[in-house]
């Protein structure tokens, strides 16, 4: 019983924490595999979330906390509600009965997996390239912890460096926010 | 003074007033009017009622029994729920008087059709309202032990009606006897004039013997 | 030393640790992992901090839960006695002394009862939803303060995992109603979303406001920064400015719209569309349901009483010797208890009216707010702002100017022809 303790205490469980971040992050590619698979629009755009829940906790466990919650309250809490809103309120008749100009086409399903197999490959190739020529791979010491007080930093940052790009991406919300009320109160009075 | 918001802030006074004043308002002594109803009971009004019963007379159920079972009431009983067997004495010839008297009280809808139709006011409405059962059927039938219930009782639960009743019953009762009274002063009668005719008779049978 | 004696040494110690009640709980976690260790040494073994790490989360997680759902079960009964006594009836008097055991009479019913799902319903996302509900629900009160040194988990970004949390109940109501497949759940669902996403943004600026002038997203930070007295006695708590009174109006009225309460339940709006998403629910999933609404409903106070009501601080000087984290949970029932009163008091909103109210004043007063909140900071230089009377003129004008401007914009007022006449309450 006490060399079954011991043996037990003594497992590397220090370098638990580490490995932890599989359990997010292959939730998270199994949901993303069954957004595309399932038939169930509501359904795929469950797992969709469930994508960015993981993808939140995979930035916490990175000791991103800010970007971590971020990711959840805009992802989860708007992004999504958007997506399920638009499919909720688009009938399902309508989208069969819409000439798709893309069925016109008469692509094998060979040739669609090549041409998805094409995209996913650009992208991944993108990223790959963006991580490797990043400042940050070059001298791939990253800080043990991150700064003091990342929100104090972020914040300073939002309202300096970056202020100009904040106020362009305020003034585009903005109209886009008054235009689709435009939109919204000339469709109901027709 | 009005400003914007001021209805909210009376509108919450007066709930708070109200919450607060139902602890420690002694004034208005029916200010909770909710009946405790296991402990409190409510007083029932003297018509209010639920089901048929059987009255009888005196002390003892059988023999004071008022019901005749003459079947007027379970014939008239819209959702047929009184079921009736006459007695009968050692001969087998049927008496006046019920073996079986049965009220499913699940299909009685209270109409008291019974009551108006009972012409020896043996069949009254009760005001029991704790009838309940683990069971659909048999709980819900009442028998004849159930249904007889004293005329004490019924004084008790509707003095007017039952005052009245025994009024009726005492009317009908001297009637009779008056009735009686006088046929039998009506026999006497004739047996006396009879009586007298005959001696009259007799009189004269004997009155030629009689000297003059 | 065997197991006993060592049980008994450390029981002695836990009865000890009474005579302060200030820091029993937090030294019951520290005599937990002390126990452990010395558990561990008399099995031969030493103690991993993992170990210890794990076990005492574990017991935090147990304590805040049963807390909570205490608060709920307490809160059932507390707020069915006053909407009673408000309506001149007695309540729940039945079960236990005072009808204080109603909860578990209620809990045995909601579990006995038949679990329903629609055939035409969804399943497993039916299935889902009451889970997806209840998570983040009984997450959120992990990041308050409920006195000094007391939170369980310590975010500088506590607010914003509050709100980021506080998300996920959205989705929920969501799936439920749209899981359902019942006309009038789906538009519950959709009353419920608009509401919330509606109310969420006074809700967050008014918090936001709190957050500039303290500095900080860290409610331990907040909490402390409402510590002290100004003029000697008077608490410093944010609602006693004027603009954090403003804020914390609007937050209490936005915690009342996010946990569908009166006069903002028009999601499960019973004379209109039945119970909105939880139509099609029964038994425990219902049940679990209206835990995480109350839970919630706990926790957005929690939050209210941490920004705004001084968090764990005791108001007065001469109150300093009551232990903070009572302090705390005395507010906290404070808050709750307001908002039974302002259910006994107001009628159910128009969904028209209710939008116009977040979108046409909320959002308006609570952008003013944070105008008036930064005028105080800075009239006030800062931290100074508590003595300087050009913080105070300053943002008591903002406030109250743009509330009467906005007041007598948005509400109509119109009167009564006869004077009302109140049996009881005049």
């Amino acid at each position: 019983m006490h060399a079954l303790f011991q043996k037990i205490a003594a497992l590397p469980w220090d370098q638990l924490p580490q490995w932890l971040f599989l359990i997010p992050g292959l939730l998270m590619l199994l949901a993303a595999f069954a957004a595309v698979c399932l038939r169930n629009l509501i359904h795929s755009a469950l797992c969709v979330v469930l994508s960015f829940i993981c993808l939140g906790v995979l930035f916490m466990a990175l000791g991103a906390e800010f970007v971590g919650f971020v990711q959840l309250l805009v992802y989860v809490g708007a992004v999504a509600m958007l997506i399920l809103f638009a499919i909720l309120l688009t009938p399902a008749s309508e989208v069969q009965a819409s000439n798709n100009p893309l069925s016109n086409f008469r692509l094998s399903s060979a040739l669609h997996a090549a041409a998805g197999a094409a995209v996913s490959f650009l992208v991944l190739a993108g990223l790959l390239a963006a991580i490797a020529f990043s400042p940050r791979a070059a001298n791939a010491e990253l800080p043990a912890q991150p700064a003091a007080a990342p929100v104090a930093l972020i914040g300073e940052n939002l309202l300096t460096y970056t202020l100009l790009p904040l106020l362009g991406i305020a003034v585009l919300l903005t109209a886009a926010l008054v235009g689709a009320a435009l939109i919204a109160k000339e469709d109901s009075k027709s | 003074m009005n400003f914007p918001g001021s209805g909210i802030i009376k509108g919450m006074a007066v709930t708070a007033l109200n919450i607060v004043g139902s602890y420690f308002d002694r004034a208005h002594a029916k200010r909770l009017i909710t009946e405790q109803y296991p402990e409190e009971r409510p007083k029932l009004a003297e018509a209010s009622r639920s089901f048929p019963f059987l009255v009888f007379d005196g002390d003892d159920p059988e023999k004071g029994i008022r019901c005749v079972a003459c079947k007027i009431c379970e014939k008239e009983c819209p959702p047929q729920c009184i079921y009736i067997v006459k007695d009968t004495d050692a001969n087998g010839k049927p008496i006046m008087r019920p073996k079986v008297f049965d009220i499913d009280i699940s299909v009685c809808m209270g109409c008291q059709i019974c009551v108006e139709s009972c012409p020896f006011e043996s069949i009254r409405m009760d005001n029991i309202y704790e009838v309940s059962g683990y069971d659909r059927f048999a709980p819900l039938v009442l028998h004849k032990p159930q249904l007889l219930k004293s005329n004490a009782y019924y004084h008790g639960i509707r003095p007017t009606e039952a005052a009245a009743t025994d009024a009726r019953i005492e009317a009908a009762r001297l009637r009779k006897e008056a009735a009686a009274k006088a046929a039998a002063a009506k026999v006497a009668a004739a047996k006396a004039a009879a009586a007298a005719k005959a001696a009259g008779e007799k009189a004269a049978e004997t009155k030629p013997t009689q000297p003059e | 030393m065997n197991f006993f004696a060592l049980l008994k040494d450390f029981l002695l110690q836990f009865l000890g640790l009474f005579k302060n009640l200030e820091t029993l709980p937090v030294e019951c976690m520290r005599l937990l992992r002390e126990f452990l260790t010395k558990l561990g040494e008399l099995c031969g073994i030493t103690m991993p901090q993992w170990a210890l790490d794990t076990v005492s989360a574990l017991v935090l997680i147990v304590a805040i839960l049963v807390t909570f759902l205490v608060l709920f079960a307490l809160m059932s009964v507390f707020e069915r006695k006053l909407l009673a006594r408000a309506q001149n009836r007695y309540g729940p008097n039945r079960v236990g002394p005072f009808g204080l055991f109603q909860p578990v009479a209620d809990g045995i019913k909601m579990l006995t009862k038949e679990d329903l799902v629609p055939r035409a319903a969804d399943k497993v996302v039916h299935y889902l939803a009451p889970i997806v509900m209840v998570a983040p629900a009984l997450m959120l009160p992990v990041f308050l303060p409920f006195g000094r040194g007391m939170v369980a988990v310590d975010l500088s970004v506590g607010i914003l995992a509050f709100f980021a949390l506080g998300a996920g109940t959205e989705l929920a109501v969501f799936m439920a109603g749209w899981a359902s497949n019942n006309k009038y759940s789906i538009l519950g669902a959709m009353r419920a979303i608009a509401q919330m996403i509606s109310y969420e943004l006074p809700l967050v600026t008014s918090a936001l406001v709190v957050a500039l002038v303290a500095g900080t997203l860290s409610p331990t930070g907040i909490a402390e920064a409402q510590s002290g007295y100004f003029c000697g006695f008077l608490p410093k708590w944010f609602v006693c400015t004027p603009w954090g009174f403003a804020a914390c109006v609007l937050f209490y009225i936005g915690a009342l719209s996010e946990s569908n309460r009166c006069p903002f339940d028009l999601p499960e709006g019973e004379s209109e569309i039945i119970a909105g998403h939880l139509t099609e629910y029964s038994g425990f999933k219902y049940a679990i349901f209206f835990m995480a609404e109350y839970v919630g409903m706990f926790a957005v106070n929690g939050l209210l009483v941490t920004l705004f009501l001084g968090g764990y601080n005791a108001p007065f000087p001469f109150l300093e010797w009551v232990p903070t984290w009572c302090w705390f949970f005395i507010k906290l029932w404070a808050v709750a208890l307001s908002m039974v009163w302002v259910r006994t008091t107001l009628p159910r909103f128009r969904i028209d009216q209710m939008m116009q109210f977040a979108w046409k004043f909320l959002l308006p007063m609570s952008f003013v707010t944070l105008l008036a909140a930064a005028a105080w900071y800075y009239a006030g230089q800062g931290p100074k702002a508590w003595m300087s009377p050009a913080a105070w003129s300053a943002s008591a004008l903002i406030v109250l100017l743009s509330y009467l401007l906005l007041g007598t914009f948005c509400f109509t007022r119109r009167h009564s022809a006869t004077n009302r006449r109140y049996l009881f309450s005049e």
